[in-house]
């Protein structure tokens, strides 16, 4: 052996981190940080090029410390790889704008989706990919580990310790891909007590927490106003409850946000009740706590709902409905984003959920041109799960349609995409190119956003009827499956009227009338609530919907 | 197969007509077939309706004979034209001859139609003029309110000079509308996108609580068509009610003032539903309660 060969050093990140604390030390007694201290603490703990993950999702935002980074000088904070799953804030996008960011890795970015556009046309920030969240959470333990998180939690402790609160939703997996891997884990908190209800997150994965000026912003995302629900979707759910959740005996499901999707879980209990289907459809949920499935929890047909995150205004109900939800020992809600993907993606039998824009394959789509959306859950939801290995009688007999009648080796998720024709006058939701494919372009992507990928979808539901590309057996019949359902669009008046209507014989294409559906009884009055405050009367009084859908 | 009740907001005024009477018991006067549309509104290349908004013909409730008139608030706002007031007209003087039981008039209207602005004010003070001779001919009128225009403007007067009013929590009557006052005076007098407030100031309930509205009733046809037939005579009655308008004489002219004058005086610095209900000891859960509990405390608080 050579005695002059270089020592090699194998705790390099610890030394590094342990050099991040020594520069904090100035800003933070113990763990606690002061509000006013926090874009020092940053800048001193920060180093160029690292990775961040500054806690963005769906609802919760850690918006203090968001605004704290992008208020860093750029002349000492720099060239920040961001790696989190949603680009909610207006700081978010500044941190690119004054070049404290450069790199990002992300899943969602609804409404910053226009300016993240105009950033990417200027060259102000380079994106590495768009991913669904599992796959984001995933590579959060391969090769896109956080140097920094910055997270938000509800309250906590003296010695460090957090409660999460109901919004748990990223939380965890952040914390734990950055905390076992010698990183740096700040939360911002809106409260700090005494004594935590629970504690989610232990003192020793936490390095700061700052108690911040006013508590972090969360957006009720997830309520849809009955009111708004059309004649149309109704009909639509109708078809999607009697052709499909009963047909295939759909116990275990995720839905997506929408108002096709809550007027499915309005007709339930009223509906579905008089198909004597209590007990036998959706039963078990990958869901939020959506206020629309009030009416379905108190009929009895929903007996198990894990969820991703909280939904404001339902902490009461949920508390109340222990057996229902996930509750701590404390009785409010445990949420996480990643364990209820992975329940969606693998033990549910079916995801249905709406899109803006399907081509001839069935690739579905929400991007548009102008604007980088990303997607939300429904690209992991949304697919087949190819490593899937349990049975049940929905899997199994999807999967005995794509094989034409054979018993197959596998199962097959149902995918249902459910959208109205036209989506609004001059934009019709059926296109024979998806705008993905010109973002794609434009951006200088690797890949189209897609959404939903055609080869995952089972059925499409429109008002015109219902297709089942399950049966379908080859290109063509399935893209004259798709204009069979696509009314009066340009795709939809393009269609062969003679294999249409074959394919109406075979039972691949069904209108309402072939499913024992009578248009005239899908009126609003089958809905188990027409507003906010049937639901609240529903819940008993529990539900209490924030100001924006109160007209009391 | 029906899930809630029949809503009587969300439906159109052909479907309220059908589901309110008897089965097949109505026909209808100046029908659709006949085209009678408004002039005024063929000249300015509006969009016209054959029916110009309105509803009028007999019919039969609870086996009782009534005369039955109502508008179409997805129409111009159910907004009163020549047209329109003279059907509404015609039918309340039908009543004086044929002396149905009652007449049922369905409110759903902003007021006067501006496209035939003058014609339009002439129409309701002819229906007043018609509304009074009814009563004298002692035929009660009965006035539904509970569509998604309320009853504004004209026929917001026109729904006070009724013999009864059958509201819905989600039906309202004013006399300019919350967008009106909120243009003329400014949004720190009335946020009219405020809906809370919206419905605490003109909405169903309270206008029951003042005592402008005789009955509050779930937004639900069957509902509306139960409380109608009370008022007839022709369902024994639930609740305990008194005649909002009564005969009209000296007398009760000069208590009614004085119950006014005391109002304003009273209630002058009340100007929001909530802080009325909780000063009755009603409690500040009033919007959540329904239908039949909110007439159960407000008739045992009255008595």
């Amino acid at each position: 052996m050579n005695a002059l060969q270089p020592i090699r050093t194998w705790n390099h990140e610890a030394l590094r981190r342990q050099a991040r604390l020594e520069r904090s030390t100035p800003f933070s007694r113990g763990k606690a940080v002061a509000a006013r201290d926090m874009v020092s603490l940053l800048e001193a703990l920060l180093e160029p090029g690292d990775r961040v993950c500054l806690e963005g999702n769906n609802q919760k935002q850690a918006d203090f410390l968001a605004e704290s980074l992008a208020a860093c000088s750029p002349q000492r904070v720099h060239d920040l790889h961001l790696v989190q799953s949603v680009l909610a804030l207006p700081a978010h996008i500044e941190l690119f704008e004054k070049g404290i960011a450069r790199r990002l890795d992300f899943s969602f970015a609804g409404p910053q989706a226009h300016r993240l556009a105009r950033l990417v046309q200027s060259r102000s920030i380079e994106i590495g990919a768009i991913h669904t969240y599992l796959e984001l959470f995933g590579r959060y333990f391969i090769d896109l580990t956080p140097q920094v998180c910055l997270i938000a939690a509800q309250a906590a402790d003296a010695e460090g310790n957090l409660y999460l609160g109901p919004n748990t939703e990223d939380t965890p997996v952040i914390v734990e891909a950055t905390a076992f891997k010698s990183g740096i884990v700040i939360a911002q908190v809106n409260e700090q007590l005494e004594r935590l209800p629970r504690v989610d997150i232990p003192a020793s994965w936490v390095d700061f927490f700052v108690v911040a000026p006013t508590p972090n912003h969360i957006e009720p995302l997830f309520t849809r106003d009955p009111r708004h629900i059309t004649e149309i979707q109704v009909l639509m759910a109708m078809m999607a409850i009697k052709g499909i959740y009963a047909e295939y005996g759909v116990e275990r499901l995720n839905h997506g946000i929408g108002f096709d999707t809550a007027a499915i879980e309005l007709l339930l209990p009223t509906y579905g009740e008089s198909l004597g289907l209590k007990g036998k459809i959706a039963r078990y949920w990958a869901l939020n706590p959506h206020p629309t499935l009030i009416p379905a929890i108190e009929a009895g047909f929903v007996e198990r709902v894990h969820s991703f995150g909280s939904e404001v205004g339902m902490e009461a109900y949920v508390a109340a409905r222990p057996d229902i939800f996930f509750p701590g020992a404390d009785g409010s809600l445990r949420s996480n984003r990643a364990f209820c993907q992975t329940a969606g993606l693998y033990a549910c039998d079916l995801f249905i959920g709406s899109t803006l824009q399907i081509d001839l394959e069935g690739n579905s789509s929400t991007a548009t041109l102008g604007r980088i959306t990303g997607f939300g859950g429904a690209p992991n939801m949304g697919s087949d799960a190819r490593g899937r290995r349990h049975a049940s009688a929905a899997w199994l007999k999807a999967g005995q349609e794509k094989n034409g009648g054979q018993t197959p080796a596998r199962g097959q998720k149902l995918v249902v995409q459910t959208v109205e024709t036209w989506r609004e006058p001059g934009h019709p939701a059926f296109v024979e190119r998806l705008d993905a494919w010109q973002l794609k372009q434009d951006m200088g992507m690797a890949l189209p956003p897609i959404m939903i990928y055609g080869d995952d979808v089972s059925h499409i539901v429109t008002e015109e009827g219902m297709a089942n590309l399950l049966l379908c057996r080859s290109p063509e019949e399935r893209e004259q499956a798709i204009r069979g359902v696509a009314g009066y669009t340009p795709v939809g008046m393009a269609r062969d009227h003679a294999l249409v209507e074959n394919l109406r014989d075979r039972g691949i294409i069904r209108r309402p009338a072939d499913m024992g559906i009578d248009v005239r009884d899908a009126t609003r009055d089958l809905l188990a609530a027409r507003s906010i405050k049937d639901l609240v009367r529903a819940s008993g009084g529990l539900y209490q919907p924030p100001k924006q859908f109160r007209n009391w | 197969m029906r899930g809630l009740a029949q809503s009587y907001r969300e439906a159109l005024a052909r479907l309220r007509v059908q589901a309110l009477l008897d089965p097949d018991s109505f026909s209808e006067w100046v029908d659709p077939a006949q085209r009678v549309t408004s002039p005024h509104l063929a000249a300015l290349e509006a969009p016209v309706s054959f029916d110009d908004g309105v509803i009028v013909g007999q019919g039969l409730l609870y086996a009782h004979p009534v005369i039955l008139i109502a508008q179409e608030g997805q129409f111009n706002g159910g907004a009163v034209g020549e047209v329109h007031g003279a059907k509404i007209r015609g039918a309340l003087l039908r009543a004086v001859r044929d002396k149905p039981s009652a007449v049922l008039l369905c409110i759903d209207s902003g007021g006067v139609r501006l496209h035939e602005a003058n014609a339009g004010l002439i129409a309701i003070s002819e229906i007043m003029r018609a509304l009074f001779a009814v009563q004298e001919a002692g035929i009660p009128v009965i006035a539904l309110i509970g569509g998604t225009c309320g009853a504004f403007g004209g026929m917001g007067i026109v729904a006070r000079l009724c013999d009864v009013i059958i509201i819905s929590e989600e039906g309202r009557i004013g006399l300019s509308g919350p967008e009106v006052i909120e243009t003329v005076k400014g949004v720190e007098e009335f946020d009219s996108r405020d809906r809370a407030l919206v419905w605490r100031i003109t909405g169903g309930k309270i206008r029951r609580t003042l005592g402008e509205a005789t009955l509050l009733v779930d937004d639900d046809i069957a509902a509306f068509s139960a409380a109608a037939g009370e008022e007839v005579g022709a369902r024994p009655r639930f609740f305990k009610k008194r005649r909002l308008t009564p005969a009209i004489s000296l007398q009760t002219l000069q208590a009614a003032q004085q119950q006014l004058s005391a109002r304003a005086e009273l209630d002058a610095e009340i100007r929001d539903g909530q802080v009325l209900w909780s000063r009755m000891g009603l409690g500040d859960q009033v919007s959540l309660m329904s239908p039949e509990q909110f007439n159960r405390r407000l008739e045992a608080l009255e008595s």
